[in-house]
């Protein structure tokens, strides 16, 4: 974490630099209890990174010059990106400031062969074991019945096509888990949509299966047609390139059994 | 309603679709809608090209699916019109004004 470096009207400014699946940010803000907050919850994926998307935070001052790539309001808080630069205003605490991230970082990986899934991520064997599904599918409840130090992120994954082979990377937005994901990676085994059940099976899903369960679980807030169309081709090449699965499972740790190596 | 068989029909610009398995998988950008055609839609969709009418289109399917001129035709003003209800594709006038 870089040390504060500059002075900005009602406080002094601080930056920290982190990065997310590789994809780099540099915090900028004079908020100290913001900033606190914000080192806190980034802890794990902080560090020197080379060309990071700039966000200034609450920089009222910061006028706009260039015609905004990508808007968004988020209760109260707005995100605004140019081509220089990103401003988040009307952040009032850090689970605001954690929700325009993710909002920024879906729409920053469409141009990295990326997405952020619904999804819990164990790592097993040095693979990546993804089980998507909607709140109450059971991702926390996979995610404390796996082994510790082996989850990923129990509620947000992000997925990345790199060198032709798709990486599962933890991502500091957690769940019920109430613990910070992993600042690693791994290439993904599979992807499982969750079903709970009275019995631990598993079968295969067609990439037009695998598809429908992925569409509903994908974080993407933009609404225009061609930043939609770039994501739909990367999570069509997610379901055509990655082995998808139903599980079925009760909720105990036995359903490890019934998994492909 | 069962559209004109003489009415040419176009994508929606606005969406976002992709071909997977013998399926099309399409995403209205407004609201996230996500809408699936199975291999007739998907033959339908593919040849849609805001030129051809849905004669011409039932024409295609006939031939294609070895089916009844009759019955293609039926099915395919069926399609078209279940996909306008959708807004996944919209009629071009007949006299080829502007669609604006």
């Amino acid at each position: 974490m870089s040390a504060p470096d500059a002075n900005s009207g009602g406080g002094r400014q601080q930056q920290f630099e982190f990065s997310i699946g590789c994809v780099p940010f540099q915090l900028q803000m004079s908020d100290a209890r913001l900033f606190r907050a914000a080192s806190l919850r980034y802890a794990a994926f902080t560090g020197a990174v080379a060309q990071p998307i700039e966000i200034a935070l609450n920089e009222s001052s910061f006028v706009e010059s260039l015609p905004a790539e990508f808007a968004y309001n988020f209760e109260g808080a707005c995100l605004r990106t140019d081509s220089r630069k990103t401003r988040f205003d009307g952040v009032r605490n850090d689970y605001a400031l954690d929700s325009l991230l993710r909002i920024l970082l879906s729409w920053k990986l469409t141009g990295r062969h990326g997405f952020l899934l619904h999804a819990a991520t164990v790592i097993r064997n040095g693979k990546a074991y993804v089980f998507t599904g909607k709140s109450g599918a059971g991702k926390s409840t996979v995610a404390s019945l796996s082994p510790k130090g082996c989850v990923l992120t129990d509620e947000i994954s992000l997925l990345r096509r790199e060198n032709g082979q798709w990486q599962a990377h933890g991502t500091p937005f957690w769940g019920e888990f109430r613990a910070a994901g992993s600042n690693t990676s791994a290439p993904v085994q599979g992807i499982y949509r969750l079903v709970q059940g009275a019995e631990n099976r598993v079968a295969s899903l067609r990439p037009r299966k695998l598809i429908r369960a992925l569409l509903p679980n994908v974080l993407f807030f933009c609404s225009e047609s061609e930043a939609t169309r770039r994501l739909l081709e990367i999570v069509g090449h997610a379901a055509e390139e990655i082995s998808g699965y139903e599980l079925t499972f009760r909720k105990d740790s036995a359903f490890w059994e019934v998994l492909p190596a | 309603m069962t559209s004109k068989p003489s009415v040419s029909w176009q994508k929606n610009p606005a969406l976002a679709w992709r071909e997977i398995d013998d399926a099309t998988v399409i995403i209205s950008p407004t609201d996230s809608v996500m809408h699936e055609l199975n291999d007739t839609g998907s033959f339908l969709w593919k040849n849609i090209d805001g030129r051809r009418s849905a004669a011409e289109l039932a024409g295609l399917l006939a031939e294609t699916y070895e089916v009844a001129p009759d019955v293609a035709l039926t099915d395919t003003q069926a399609l078209l019109d279940e996909m306008s209800t959708r807004k996944l594709v919209v009629p071009i006038p007949a006299t080829g004004g502007d669609l604006r």
